[in-house]
């Protein structure tokens, strides 16, 4: 079929109107909303740092100054690479993987108990309680966490009446806050997905394994997880690349000596003015973010057509 | 196996316990500081019961212009991004079986791109067309509410698609093939079959995508420009100096959402007993039989609940004034001051004296301290005990008490001049002669 007829077909199926409105439409979104921008800001990221009357002008050529920047640090530094961003990069991954597992460790149970329960009263108040935090603006879930894990916070007074501690504790350092934020920002995308798909899972499965005698944790890991994998691993991969490429919690909950990738991104915008730096090192967030979330699918088998059901 | 399942729910018990502590503890807590008096938001030590954050939350101008600009943007969010999630969601119903699978994850990809990514690149694509096409700098394409409502779509789109996709699944096409069989327009068919069908997702994405809007964060903080959405200003209040008015204005988003979350629960119950009575959902819908829907409906109690006790709430705090309190709670800290002053004076007098007794003749130590009643202090204005009870040193640690008592001497802190550098002298000597 040429593209021609395929296009006939499409017309005469909707109307000339809602042919061309359908087209319009999604013309509009995945080329002008998301392909372009992503392009200019690849093509931008490989520009100069300019002054803007002399952008298109001869000086305006393409350039890896911005990546050479973020891997070997400014043109005559003491270090030959550029420790403080490449480090906070490796600190934001690793961080990002740790809140993942910590959310996944304590939504499984949940997901389950959700999943397997046959609904009634308890349930949906139950999950009514799970989305009403969701609504929640996520600066004043920040802000909360800021409340409770302050110097004069909640906690630390409790431990302080209770002669459990005599100085404060410095949970906002310690990155403690940020943890504890950052996972609970993100708890409902991990629950549902999973949720969802145990919900699915045949009782009798289950049942069966019993009968045969298996004990509980070899149910999950043989029956449950094996089919909860897809919700899991969307859970895990919406979490991930959310986490990594949060702003709002690290700028708030984050420590004063640790810093958040998209911080440092967010400064070459706002305070260094070096666009084009800024957009280079989105760059290198975005690829690397879809490269570990590629691997992971690949290592777990998983489509992508699964994220998002 | 008996012991065993017991020890399971007990876990169970624990496990969900421990779980919605921690989802929602940091909002009760959160609540609970509104209504406390001290100016830093904390919920120990409790003080006064205080309506006053409420007040300064009204009058904050640049609050209640986010709340504006986050009306603005969210509406024309809600409209962009319905729009072109349905079209999505119709588009992939028809595309090319082989192209489908790119389609989608083009489509389903600003979900996972980081929202500071599609926040930057929109800034960027747009800056540049406004620069290729040579208009001004502060154009449409460079407005703050333009940019950002693109920047929104983008993502909200792929959350509205979702909603449509799920819905879309359940349509039978068989409906709208009769219907052109039967000699409507193609037009006709869409408005009359497939519209009708997709009313419910329409509304829902519709809901999803303004509050997504409205608290998008990461987005919005590269292409708001001029116009600060609510969330911008939350975050810089947040960043640069905490006071209880962000905890009031967060109570009255939780108690906005639990009831809207009430409500919508109880409208799908009375729809499922309508329903499961066999009766029309339009006759139940419109009657409101008061008994029925609080049969085994929680949810309704709890609203009746809340609203009552929202009302008496708003009548106890036009009629409470808290001014007493905040008085007494002064009063407290200075007399829980006063007694430490005492305490650490009583200490140093000990220490003096102690090593008075020791033998100040050895080593000269009686030089140094002040002792006896007629000895002068060391520096004028300074007492026994170096600068601590100087009258700034209160003020600092003591700043609560300096709000509305103005003091009455320049010099002077709030306790009037009980800590007067000369009231040292007056009261050291009269202790001493109790030994």
């Amino acid at each position: 079929m040429s593209a021609v007829q395929i296009l006939r077909n499409f017309f005469e199926k909707n109307g000339i109107g809602l042919g061309t409105f359908l087209l319009v439409a999604v013309f509009i979104w995945v080329v002008i909303l998301i392909i372009l921008p992503q392009l200019s800001m690849l093509d931008f990221s490989f520009r100069h740092h300019l002054p803007p009357p002399e952008m298109g002008g001869p000086k305006d050529t393409y350039t890896i100054e911005h990546y050479k920047y973020l891997v070997l640090g400014a043109p005559g530094a003491d270090t030959s690479y550029n420790v403080v961003d490449l480090g906070v990069f490796g600190r934001t991954l690793i961080a990002a993987v740790f809140v993942t597992i910590l959310d996944l460790i304590l939504c499984y149970p949940l997901a389950y108990y959700l999943g397997q329960s046959k609904g009634g009263g308890f349930i949906r108040v139950l999950v009514l309680l799970l989305i009403i935090p969701y609504w929640i603006n996520e600066i004043l879930r920040a802000f909360a966490f800021r409340i409770i894990f302050g110097d004069s916070g909640l906690i630390n007074e409790v431990l302080l009446t209770f002669g459990l501690i005599n100085d404060p504790i410095d949970f906002i350092r310690a990155n403690v806050a940020l943890y504890a934020g950052l996972g609970y920002a993100y708890i409902l995308l991990m629950i549902f997905p999973i949720y969802n798909v145990i919900e699915s899972l045949d009782r009798n499965q289950i049942e069966a394994a019993r009968d045969m005698g298996a004990p509980w944790w070899r149910i999950h890991w043989r029956v449950v997880i094996p089919y909860a994998k897809p919700g899991i691993s969307s859970g895990c991969t919406m979490v991930f690349m959310l986490s990594a490429g949060a702003l709002a919690a690290p700028q708030i909950l984050g420590g004063p000596s640790s810093l958040w990738f998209t911080q440092i991104i967010y400064q070459w915008f706002n305070q260094g003015g070096n666009w084009p730096r800024g957009a280079a090192f989105a760059i290198v967030l975005l690829l690397t973010c879809i490269i570990i979330v590629l691997s992971m699918m690949r290592l777990f088998k998983v489509k992508i057509g699964d994220i998002g059901k | 196996m008996r012991s065993e399942g017991y020890l399971l729910k007990i876990f169970l018990v624990v496990y969900l316990l421990v779980f919605f502590g921690y989802l929602l503890g940091p909002l009760i807590v959160m609540s609970i500081t509104a209504f406390n008096s001290p100016s830093f938001p904390k919920m120990t030590p409790w003080e006064c019961l205080t309506f006053e954050w409420f007040d300064v939350l009204a009058n904050d101008t640049r609050i209640l212009n986010g709340i504006k600009n986050s009306l603005i943007i969210g509406v024309g969010t809600v409209i962009l991004s319905v729009i072109l999630g349905l079209a999505g969601a119709l588009m992939l119903t028809q595309i090319w079986p082989k192209m489908r699978a790119t389609y989608y994850t083009i489509v389903i990809a600003p979900i996972l791109i980081p929202g500071v990514v599609l926040g930057i690149s929109t800034l960027v694509f747009w800056d540049r067309i406004n620069v290729m096409l040579g208009f001004e700098t502060d154009s449409f394409l460079n407005n703050g509410i333009f940019l950002t409502i693109l920047g929104q779509s983008t993502f909200i789109a792929s959350y509205c698609m979702l909603v449509f996709i799920a819905r879309l699944q359940r349509f039978d096409t068989g409906l709208t093939e009769a219907a052109l069989d039967l000699g409507a327009t193609n037009v006709q068919a869409f408005r009359k079959i497939l519209l009708p069908f997709m009313k419910p997702a329409i509304g829902s994405a519709a809901v999803l995508a303004f509050l997504a809007s409205f608290e998008n964060y990461n987005t919005t903080t590269f292409t708001f420009g001029k116009f600060p959405t609510l969330t911008i200003e939350l975050a810089q209040k947040v960043r640069y100096g905490i006071n209880p008015s962000i905890s009031s204005l967060a109570f009255i988003i939780i108690v906005l959402t639990v009831i809207g979350a009430l409500a919508h629960e109880i409208y799908i119950r009375r729809q499922q007993l309508a329903l499961a009575n066999g009766a029309p959902v339009k006759a139940v819908a419109n009657g409101f039989k008061l008994p029925r829907i609080f049969q085994g409906n929680p949810a309704a109690i709890i609203l009746v609940l809340l609203a009552l006790g929202g009302f008496s709430t708003i009548w106890f705090a036009q009629v409470y004034s808290p001014q007493e309190c905040i008085l007494d709670v002064r009063e407290q800290k200075r007399i829980l001051q006063q007694q430490k002053i005492d305490e650490i004076r009583q200490q140093r007098l000990q220490q003096q004296q102690q090593k008075k007794l020791q033998g100040p003749d050895i080593f000269g130590s009686d030089k140094k301290a002040p002792s006896g009643s007629g000895s002068a202090p060391q520096s004028p204005g300074k007492g026994a005990f170096g600068d601590i009870f100087a009258p700034k040193n209160l003020e600092k640690t003591a700043p609560d008490s300096q709000q509305d008592s103005k003091p009455k001497n320049p010099g002077k802190g709030a306790f009037g001049d009980i800590f007067a550098p000369k009231n040292l002298d007056k009261t050291g000597p009269q202790e001493n002669t109790t030994d």
